[in-house]
């Protein structure tokens, strides 16, 4: 019976814990943020996807995967554009911080692997990267760079920026499941 | 034969008259034929990744513009045989349609995105 208790509270204890890694890793502890560092994130954030869609230029030959891929690029170029003005009329230097190099790190873990594979499989593993990224990014924009924005044209730019992002995912969604065919 | 002159150039002037008269008025075909109403402009505008609005009824000959206030590059593209599109407007540019028939379009871009031209 003892026995019995304990392995309850250990399975208890054990599913608490997955379930409080499995959040994001923003929402668990919201890193407080100045404006630098809010733009910092955001231009980094935005230059990763454009880094992964160059990757998809080189090694995929999917028609729907470069047409996606040239689009990430372009978008995500134009917001960086927006940013970089905005900053420069505010005179704001971007400012690294532990969210923008937490972001640094895994994208190039993830640009290692994609580097690694070919044909079907890269197109695969792109474009599930994508749907998962653009999810994070979002959650990111909406949770903690938005709320953590203390200049108003700032906050304005990154609302402006998830509709976006929210419809860059469900285009990443439908060439996942095309593919998948 | 004054008088008679007189009677003939007044039977004269009442036939003019009668024949301006009947002139001026409308033959039955020009009563019949429909009032043609005028042809009108609308505007869908790009914003927040949609068409606004995404659904518009027209009449042929009406004009269509799209306006670009997104804040990234869109086009308007006709679906499915890409019977006509716009080239890419970048923000702020705009591209004008005289519209011929109902139509669904989106944006090539963004294919997700999507809008409707309804024939009244």
């Amino acid at each position: 019976m003892k026995v019995n208790n304990h392995s309850k509270v250990a399975a208890t204890v054990i599913i608490l814990l997955c379930v409080l890694f499995s959040v994001p890793v923003y929402s668990q502890k919201a890193p407080k943020l100045s404006d630098p560092e809010v733009a910092s994130v955001a231009v980094t954030a935005n230059q990763i996807d454009v880094d992964f869609a160059e990757i998809a230029k080189e090694r995929s030959k999917n028609a729907d995967i470069l047409q996606f891929a040239e689009t990430m690029s372009n978008d995500h170029k134009a917001v960086i554009a927006q940013a970089v003005a905005l900053v420069t009329k505010l005179k704001v230097t971007p400012k690294d911080n532990a969210v923008s190099q937490k972001l640094q790190a895994d994208a190039k873990k993830t640009m290692k692997m994609l580097r690694s594979k070919s044909g079907n499989a890269f197109n695969k593993a792109y474009i599930d990267n994508e749907v998962v990224y653009h999810k994070a990014v979002i959650a990111d924009v909406e949770n903690l760079l938005i709320p953590e924005s203390d200049n108003a044209e700032l906050k304005a730019l990154l609302q402006n920026v998830v509709p976006t992002l929210k419809t860059h995912l469900e285009h990443a969604i439908m060439v996942q499941t095309k593919i998948s065919k | 034969m004054p008088g008679h002159f007189n009677i003939l150039k007044n039977v004269i002037y009442c036939f003019c008259f009668m024949f301006f008269i009947a002139g001026c008025k409308p033959s039955p075909e020009k009563e019949q034929e429909p009032k043609k109403a005028a042809n009108k402009t609308y505007t869908v505008e790009i914003k927040g990744m949609k068409f606004q609005p995404a659904e518009l009824a027209v009449r042929k000959g009406d004009t269509v513009v799209w306006v670009n206030k997104d804040i990234v590059a869109h086009d308007v593209t006709e679906e499915p045989g890409k019977a006509w599109s716009s080239s890419t407007l970048a923000t702020g540019q705009s591209w004008s349609l005289i519209v011929t028939q109902s139509a669904n379009y989106y944006c090539s871009i963004h294919v997700v995105m999507k809008g409707k031209l309804t024939m009244e």
